[in-house]
């Protein structure tokens, strides 16, 4: 028997002893807070301040790949400008440039807009952030005007439970500001909800967009950022942001969460058709092996694979998703998973019950970037026009 | 993960009780030796196993660590089905965690079998300064409910052993009996000496349910 021994990498990467790295503010916060579209006016020249973890220390043999990919990079997004910059943008253009990811800097626009929080007309822009971002503040207010004892004991419970084994050992989620900003998000989207109220899980959902609209503020790492220097009005702004687009997001997959999470039973159920017409010698493996599609896809779709790959990977694959409309939170994202548990079909065809649900509830993807989910992505593309109009197909056995 | 498929026993085993008694640092604790502060929820249900001896034979514990919010409960209640032991878990800080106990033996009575091995574990035994529940007071409620009881702490490591070692040895007591008394059973009959314990059965059966 084999007792783990502690592995001194793994509680580094946790509990690491190295200072923190800066936190630092935009100059002009203020002025994002109110025209998010600020920075799109006035940049011109391709992004320089943010250089991408890759471009670290290249070999020269390396410097012209590099060189190239950075210019597909400065077009694209000289593009996404371009179409961001219209009065009146074109929704199916950014949906369309959206697909195949999303500049950094440019997400916090362009998610908002996807999701129809920020409108498409310039004009109604600021007049809406100030209308939506006052309404959350009275929602704020109303729910919690009676104190402790006027909440909703079960699920208050529940979410103070959770806030704090949010995203464990990450810097931003493990302050207190952060954590309180989270814990009201979740609370009044629970009570707004009654059907399904706070499912544990809803609180990784708020992660990708409350860094992403963070990340408009700031010139450092929102995950590392220290969130005691936000202005109070910024926080407020990517607070109430991030609870309207994890709304929007919500709408869409509200099924997965009310009472018998009879969403979630459907698309493993359909997930379990698809993977037996792609991959039959895989599907009939895990059968013989016992394995049954709920074991481990029920938190695939319950997280939305944010348990199985990082933040990064997920703020990716959301700019797809987003692209795709917020149907593809449900529809796109069983083609997503099942395009996800071929891609170990060799390995999992040679393992037993134990060996497949102990991978699948860990798979190797720590290295994953952007390039893998893309492959992804495009796999998940390939199944869903094969397959999506084919539905009669499905059941028929 | 490392370990070999060779057992003479195969028991299926739940961890259940309210959220954030520590059930996943009990099975962390016990299967690789583990224990994190601040572990991530539990989605639907985790899994792990580990081998261990019980009088000279090799027992291995397949072990179902389920999410304790009660929405998944139709979900984790799946996983009962089967199961031949449970923990029970509470916190020995948090009185309502106790007080929820006898919920979840209803859950076990619904979904589980009737002859299910049951031990109540009053975990974050390390946290004296804050006990709301009773030691004696736990001890009282198992032993006329008829459950083992221990007291154990995943952060420090004590009694963690000990808890899956004594229900995984009343387990094997009551199987090895129970295979010797009903050798006429057709279902039971032990065609060779390694008895997979109702694992086979468990897994279609909530497959059916999914609809």
């Amino acid at each position: 028997m084999v007792v783990g021994d502690f592995d001194p990498d793994e509680s580094e990467q946790t509990h690491s002893n190295k200072p923190a790295p800066p936190s630092t503010l935009k100059p002009d916060v203020d002025k994002i807070v109110n025209d998010p579209f600020v920075s799109i006016h006035k940049s011109t020249e391709p992004e320089a301040n943010n250089p991408p973890k890759a471009v670290r220390s290249a070999s020269p043999s390396d410097s012209a790949k590099l060189m190239r990919e950075r210019s597909i990079r400065t077009n694209r997004r000289l593009r996404f400008i371009e179409c961001l910059r219209k009065d009146d943008i074109n929704i199916a253009e950014l949906r369309k440039l959206a697909w195949a990811g999303t500049p950094s800097t440019l997400r916090p626009v362009v998610w908002p807009l996807l999701l129809g929080y920020l409108p498409l007309a310039a004009p109604a822009r600021s007049a809406t952030l100030t209308r939506k971002r006052e309404e959350y503040r009275s929602l704020v207010e109303l729910a919690f005007k009676k104190e402790r004892q006027g909440l909703d004991q079960q699920i208050w419970h529940q979410i103070e439970i959770d806030v704090p084994r949010t995203r464990p050992g990450t810097r931003l989620w493990m302050q207190e500001h952060t954590q309180r900003s989270l814990e009201r998000i979740l609370y009044v989207w629970a009570i707004r909800h009654p059907a399904s109220g706070y499912v544990q899980g809803i609180n990784d959902l708020v992660t990708p967009f409350f860094q992403v609209f963070l990340s408009a503020y700031i010139d450092s790492d929102p995950e590392q950022f220290d969130a005691a220097l936000l202005p109070e009005n910024v926080r407020d702004a990517v607070e109430a942001d991030s609870f309207w687009c994890l709304s929007r997001l919500l709408d869409g997959i509200q099924d997965n969460y009310i009472a018998t999470q009879p969403g979630i039973q459907r698309s493993v159920k359909r997930m379990a058709e698809l993977v037996a017409r792609i991959d039959a010698p895989l599907y009939a493996h895990l059968e013989s092996e016992s394995v049954e599609f709920m074991q481990f896809a029920f938190r695939w779709m319950n997280c939305l694979l944010m348990r199985e790959i990082s933040v990064q990977n997920t703020i990716r694959m959301w700019d797809t998703y987003l692209a795709e409309g917020t149907d593809a939170f449900s529809q796109f994202h069983l083609y997503v998973c099942s395009a996800f548990l071929v891609k170990w079909s060799e390995k999992l065809r040679k393992m037993d019950f134990q060996g497949i649900i102990m991978f699948l509830q860990s798979p190797p993807t720590q290295d994953w970037d952007d390039h893998e989910i893309e492959m992804l992505l495009s796999e998940a593309f390939v199944l869903n026009s094969i397959w999506h109009n084919a539905q009669s197909h499905f059941g028929a056995k | 993960m490392a370990e070999g498929s060779n057992y003479d026993y195969l028991f299926k085993v739940v961890l259940i009780g309210d959220s954030g008694v520590g059930k996943s640092n009990l099975l962390s604790r016990f299967t690789r030796n583990e224990f994190n502060l601040d572990s991530k929820s539990t989605i639907g249900v985790e899994f792990a196993t580990r081998t261990i001896n019980v009088d000279g034979k090799t027992v291995k514990a397949q072990i179902w660590d389920t999410a304790g919010q009660e929405r998944y409960r139709a979900i984790t209640s799946a996983y009962y089905r089967g199961a031949v032991g449970a923990l029970l878990v509470y916190d020995i800080a948090k009185h309502a965690t106790y007080a929820n106990v006898t919920r979840w033996l209803k859950e076990l009575r619904d979904h589980a079998d009737a002859n299910i091995v049951i031990m109540l574990v009053g975990n974050k035994s390390d946290l004296k300064h804050l006990r709301a529940v009773p030691t004696e007071e736990a001890k009282t409620f198992a032993t006329e409910n008829e459950l083992s009881f221990i007291e154990t702490s995943a952060l420090d490591a004590s009694n963690v052993e000990s808890a899956f070692q004594t229900i995984l040895t009343d387990i094997y007591r009551i199987v090895s009996s129970k295979t010797l008394e009903q050798s006429s059973d057709p279902i039971k009959a032990p065609t060779s000496d390694t008895i997979p314990v109702a694992i086979d059965s468990a897994a279609p059966a909530s497959g059916s349910k999914c609809c």
